[in-house]
């Protein structure tokens, strides 16, 4: 209601601005707002038009009005205390975490809580949108990661939407905590085929370019099983010395997860990851010895509120 | 029809006296209602048990709008009662006379009363936000209007989500000549959809997940069953599932809300609670047949019993005799069967997408009931619902009656703001052209933005279609072709002015509107006072839409001469197809014009219409 009535005074003001003349002979200056009638599609076709018909009986009009005074009425914008017919432009939010699991590796690693979820508020349009990703040590010396973007959302085609806004990422262990501001431009959305996409392009506070894309597919079993083919992809446009990044693609998540919608907003899952560092990043981490593959099953819950 | 003259004023007195609502065997006071007694459950009355009332009486009615517990289909759910039942009273009023009727609301929030399919000052309308400011919580609005048409119409809160909550009811209004229907007894039929749900909450499902209440959607589980159903190889099916992943769209989508949360209500009764319709073999029996859901079309027939349709949106028709008919939302239609026998019959009401059914019996007695029909698959659209032509490619299509003579047609160009142009040589020297109008026009690209998913590569007329999952079964459906007005309306003539109006949504994010905009980024449409306009629907999107125009009729161009097309007050839009409407604008003052699917309706597909002096200029001055 309140973004409605701003916008209108708006559109007022631009109303007011490109037909200053006219609106002097209008006391309501609403009937000079750009109407439906103007546009093509309601425009008149005047070539055919006649005009009104004499023949025709005034039907009983309200009670204590004239047909000008109706007439008027008609012309003008609603009484200041009416409500709005439809409360069309409502906000809403959302919390859906897609990934809430416990991890546990193919080796001896302590498990992980890992987890990625969006928030999301706003109307159809335009929407501010929270993305958080991380894993942190379940079991064990306080050690974690997190992404965190923070992102204004516009829907610019009818699958979609551009976002941008900055990401804080950060690492921590007990004795060392590290983060990182960037900026982030996105593309999410629906691709043919019903691929869920979302590519994030981030400049660090470094000058690092870094790009990371993911895609998800839901496969229904039946009207409640789906299985869950997911990819994550990382790159990197040049070496990153103090994040073990080296130029090219850095590292790939690929996961399936079995889940069963109980309820839509609350399903439990199993799933499997497979992860790699590829190209020159898994070089590095292969000259630190560190692994440059693994195995993980994690099970977990999707909800959403 | 038989020889009317018998048809006095008192007889059709008697023939109301036969008037049974629910089957329960009294017509229960509201006061008796409230009465525990009979109620199973301790103090919760059941849905189902409404009264009757005459709102053109002399002392008028008073109706009385509450929260109240209610046993809905043997559950305790918490609606709005009118009068202390849902749906509400059966108001009657005689033509000619002026209903007098006082609202008083004892919700806790503003409320209101639109009387749907009436001829009103548009003050009466009781639309918030347009005819008045609505029904503040603990005041009485009192309605008073002269009453200047007859037939089955029905009334319902034009506030939020009341609707949902049981706030409806039917309206009868008596001809103040002689009915041209003959019947020897009546009964009310509301058709609804009851959720346990707070409707806000099941919006808000809806805009947030999509498919929410989707339980039919193709999986893998599945695909032997629609081998089976559509006898395609395996190898077709998935093709077919393909190509519709490849343009993000899902076949089943046929309802946003469905079994998964509804219980499917006839006068208020679910399918197990059988309400009862009481007639003795031979008599002719007349349903007045309202669909009062706020999501649910309704395929509604009677296994055994043919039905002569004889009122549609309370307007005459000329009698036609069918097996099924689809009842888009907010649709009526009246029938007359009549009992061959002393057998039970079910009145059957399946909902469009298959997910459940309301059900009655007719017989003449009660206790008696007959077999419920086995449910049928559920439907799938297909790309007669894209308003895709493929010559020779049509193998394994679903429904392709819509489809037949399409070559040849005449196309035209329509890009989506350009689409006024008519053939000039078609123009009647008086008007818009009535007969034979363009059958088809090609999509172009959609311009209607981020708030309109347009796969439709043309629209095309689809007034002999009955509709996605109906024309198979070997019996006849009614489509729109049929509807003829039994008597030319008043004010016939051709149209001089039109427009093209796209009903446009974006199935995905749940945004709904015209042109690709909501209520709230609209203005309002105006039409001149006096004029003949025609609007040519196109329905961009897969799903149907029942279109309403409040105060003024629209002659829905039903594929006949002028004379006889039907005027409606809810036209059904299918996927893909060019609807015209032509419309007598009568009835100076603002009024709603909006999809009827309640949550299509609050997401914004929405207009305010404006009846103006004129299209010149401002508004008028009154003392030049």
């Amino acid at each position: 209601m309140l973004m409605h009535s701003t916008r209108l005074l708006t559109a007022m003001a631009v109303a007011a601005l490109l037909s200053a003349p006219a609106m002097g002979q209008n006391k309501s200056g609403m009937g000079n707002m750009p109407n439906t009638s103007d546009l093509p599609v309601h425009q008149e076709s005047a070539k055919y038009h006649q005009g009104s018909t004499p023949d025709l009986e005034v039907p009983p009009l309200p009670e204590g009005m004239t047909l000008d005074e109706v007439f008027n009425y008609a012309e003008s914008d609603p009484p200041s205390h009416f409500p709005d017919p439809v409360p069309d432009d409502q906000l809403f939010g959302f919390v859906r975490f897609d990934q809430f699991e416990y991890r546990v590796t193919d080796d001896d690693a302590p498990g992980n809580l890992g987890w990625e979820a969006d928030a999301w508020f706003g109307g159809d349009i335009n929407l501010f949108w929270w993305k958080t990703e991380g894993e942190a040590i379940f079991d064990g010396a306080n050690e974690g990661e997190s992404e965190n973007d923070f992102l204004y959302s516009r829907l610019i085609t009818p699958f979609w939407s551009v976002q941008t806004g900055v990401q804080y990422a950060n690492e921590w262990t007990p004795d060392d905590y590290e983060d990182r501001w960037s900026y982030v431009l996105a593309l999410q959305g629906l691709a043919p085929y019903q691929l869920e996409l979302d590519s994030s392009l981030y400049v660090s506070e470094d000058e690092d370019l870094t790009l990371e894309f993911e895609g998800e597919y839901d496969l229904r079993i039946t009207q409640r099983l789906v299985l869950q083919p997911r990819a994550a992809m990382s790159f990197a446009a040049q070496d990153i010395p103090e994040r073990n990044l080296g130029s090219g693609m850095t590292n790939a998540d690929l996961d399936l997860r079995l889940r069963y919608e109980i309820k839509r907003e609350f399903a439990p899952y199993i799933g499997v990851r497979y992860q790699s560092f590829v190209g020159e990043t898994e070089d590095i981490m292969a000259a630190a010895g560190e692994k440059t593959e693994q195995w993980l099953l994690m099970t977990g819950v999707r909800f959403a509120f | 029809m038989k020889d009317q003259s018998r048809f006095s004023e008192l007889s059709s007195m008697s023939r109301r006296r036969f008037l049974v609502t629910t089957g329960s065997s009294t017509l229960a006071s509201y006061l008796m209602l409230n009465r525990p007694a009979w109620a199973l459950n301790a103090d919760v009355a059941r849905s189902g048990n409404f009264g009757e009332l005459d709102a053109t009486a002399e002392e008028g009615i008073d109706l009385y709008l509450e929260n109240q517990d209610l046993l809905i289909g043997g559950r305790v759910g918490r609606g709005i009662t009118i009068n202390g039942s849902i749906p509400g009273p059966v108001i009657r009023m005689t033509e000619g006379k002026d209903a007098l009727i006082r609202v008083h609301n004892r919700l806790p929030e503003s409320s209101s009363i639109h009387w749907h399919g009436i001829l009103l000052p548009f003050d009466m309308d009781g639309v918030p936000g347009i005819s008045f400011a609505g029904i503040p919580a603990g005041e009485t609005f009192t309605y008073r209007f002269p009453v200047r048409q007859n037939g089955t119409y029905w009334y319902h809160s034009h506030s939020g989500f009341q609707e949902q909550l049981g706030h409806y009811g039917q309206l009868i209004v008596d001809p103040a000549q002689t009915d041209p229907v003959d019947y020897d007894v009546e009964h009310t039929v509301v058709l609804s959809d009851w959720t346990f749900e707070d409707p806000h909450n099941v919006f808000r499902n809806l805009k947030t997940i999509e498919g929410y209440y989707n339980f039919q959607r193709p999986t893998l589980a599945n695909i032997d069953d629609q081998m089976q159903a559509t006898g395609m190889a395996l190898g077709e099916v998935i093709g077919k599932r393909l190509s519709w992943q490849g343009m993000r769209m899902d076949p089943t989508d046929i309802a946003d809300v469905t079994g998964a949360t509804y219980t499917f209500l006839m006068n208020g009764k679910s399918a197990d609670e059988n309400p009862v319709f009481l007639a003795e073999p031979g008599q002719k029996v007349r349903l007045r047949i309202v669909n009062a859901s706020s999501q649910t079309y309704y395929d509604v027939r009677i296994p055994g019993l043919p039905m002569t349709v004889v009122q549609a949106d309370g307007q005459d028709i000329k009698p036609v005799e069918t097996d099924e008919f689809r009842i888009a939302v907010a649709e009526t239609y009246d029938v007359i069967i009549t009992l061959p026998d002393d057998q039970a019959y079910t009145l059957f009401a399946e909902t469009m997408d298959r997910s459940g059914y309301a059900r009655g019996t007719l017989a003449s007695r009660v206790g008696m009931s007959a077999a419920i029909p086995e449910p049928r698959r559920r439907p799938m659209l297909n790309m007669a619902d894209m308003g895709m032509m493929m010559k020779g490619g049509m193998e394994g299509m679903e429904g392709m009656e819509g489809m037949e003579g399409m070559e040849g047609m005449e196309g035209m160009n329509h890009g989506a703001h350009d689409s006024m142009v008519m053939p000039m040589g078609r123009h009647a020297a008086n008007g818009l052209p009535t007969e034979n109008l363009v059958e088809r026009v090609k999509h172009g690209p959609s311009g209607h933005g981020p708030a309109s998913i347009t796969m439709a590569q043309s629209a095309y007329r689809r007034l002999d279609y009955p509709g996605a999952g109906l024309g198979d079964d070997g019996w006849r459906v009614l489509t729109y072709s049929q509807l003829r007005a039994l008597e030319r309306p008043p004010l016939r003539r051709p149209p001089t002015r039109e427009f093209y109006l796209h009903l446009t949504g974006n199935m995905h994010q749940f945004i709904w509107g015209f042109d690709g905009k909501k209520w709230s980024e609209s203005d309002m449409i105006r039409f001149e006072y006096g004029e003949r306009l025609r609007i040519n629907m196109i329905n961009d999107t897969m799903m149907s839409h029942p279109i309403h125009l409040h105060g003024m009729w629209m002659d829905l161009y039903a594929g006949g001469d002028l004379d006889t097309n039907p005027r409606k007050h809810t036209v059904n839009v299918q996927p893909a197809e060019l609807l015209t409407v032509d419309i007598t604008a009568d009835a100076p003052g603002q009024w709603a014009f909006h999809c009827h699917l309640l949550y299509h309706m609050e997401a914004g597909m929405f207009r305010t219409v404006a009846v103006v002096r004129s299209l010149e200029g401002g508004s008028i001055n009154a003392d030049a």
